[in-house]
């Protein structure tokens, strides 16, 4: 059984050497997939000195297009099973055995913040926290299934699913909650275990308010659109 | 409009269309979109040389202003030319974004087969 860790990393110099230290001592045996989305600083040498694979991309593609290129590598490179890991430290190393050990009943696994199990509250601001409400309700009403997180970046897929999303992972903003109606419209099953997450160990959050109004409305627009729709165009094979 | 206005608009379009010829023909602009713009041209010119035929034309589908039938014409071909620019976009995207995703794949093997070759000098 062949096991990869995917990182999609832009700028993450500081933080990524701690993070692969750490992976290397607690999961020795995974294959390391670092995505290096068009970083300007030293996160490809980071990576290559660490002698983990590093795929560089020529500019910023975003995490969706990052995280599509590492389920691509992984699914040629026939991986069974792989896990979606944050290269700012965020992630606990030490839930990676139960995220993976629930893949025997899913297609996939969410790391969740915000099940109940979950002592630490992480935290967020309100309005965040408002549109992720509404998120949840949406893809609930859309899938039928209750997700508690729907933008968790820890997340295990089963071969099957790495293979769907090599052609088709959703390359925008908000790309989780897409993936989520991805799924759904494919028949493929998806259950959470709740995760406690850190504080991020460096770099910055990615994002803006106004950017983030913009990506909200468009993942609504894509569910309200909803499933039954074709597949993107002009993806490959 | 005076008949010298119609002459002016009926060179400045004839000129526009020596220009998109020249284009194409310095392979600067594409012939697809030559297309697009020559069609136009022709319209603007026939429209300035023969005055009466935007009279006709909106007196036909009763427009009573012909100008405002004029503009809505043209503010409509320049909003189906929008949206066609971006579906032309979107679709350069998605290859642009395979192209991305394959060189990160070459490059990933070239450094993987720089450092073979590299451990075997050892």
């Amino acid at each position: 059984m062949r096991t990869a860790v995917i990182i999609p990393a832009f700028n993450e110099s500081e933080a990524l050497p701690a993070v692969l230290t750490e992976l290397a001592r607690t999961v020795p045996d995974h294959e390391v997939i670092v995505v290096d989305d068009g970083s300007t600083d030293k996160t490809a040498e980071v990576a290559l000195s660490a002698r983990v694979t590093c795929l560089r991309l020529p500019f910023n593609l975003g995490i969706g297009g990052a995280l599509r290129l590492g389920f691509r590598h992984a699914a040629e490179s026939g991986i069974d099973q792989a896990y979606q890991f944050d290269g700012d430290g965020q992630h606990d190393p030490s839930e990676i055995p139960g995220l993976l050990r629930s893949l025997d009943q899913a297609d996939m696994v969410i790391g969740s913040r915000f099940l109940e199990e979950t002592h630490q509250k992480y935290r967020v601001g309100i309005s965040r926290r408002m549109a992720m409400a509404l998120l949840r309700r949406l893809v609930l009403k859309v899938t039928g299934q209750a997700i508690s997180d729907t933008s968790s970046g820890f997340r295990a897929f089963r071969r099957p699913v790495l293979e769907l999303f090599a052609a088709e992972y959703p390359v925008e903003y908000m790309d989780s909650v897409e993936a989520l109606l991805l799924l759904h419209r494919h028949g493929f099953r998806v259950s959470e275990v709740p995760v406690k997450m850190r504080e991020r160990q460096g770099g910055r959050p990615s994002n803006r308010n106004l950017r983030l109004v913009y990506h909200f409305v468009r993942v609504l627009i894509v569910l309200a659109v909803g499933f039954g729709n074709r597949s993107p165009t002009g993806h490959l094979k | 409009m005076t008949s010298t206005a119609h002459l002016l608009i009926a060179i400045l379009a004839v000129t526009a269309m020596l220009l998109i010829i020249r284009l194409v023909r310095l392979q600067a602009l594409k012939a697809k979109y030559s297309v697009l713009w020559l069609t136009v041209g022709v319209v603007l010119a026939v429209a300035a040389a023969v005055p009466g035929i935007l009279d006709w034309v909106a007196d036909k589908v009763g427009v009573a202003y012909q100008p405002a039938l004029f503009l809505l014409l043209g503010f409509g071909f320049l909003l189906l030319l929008a949206m066609h620019f971006s579906y032309e976009l979107s679709r350069l995207e998605t290859r642009v974004r395979s192209l991305a995703e394959d060189l990160a794949l070459l490059r990933h093997r070239l450094d993987r087969k720089s450092t073979d070759s590299k451990q075997e000098e050892k």
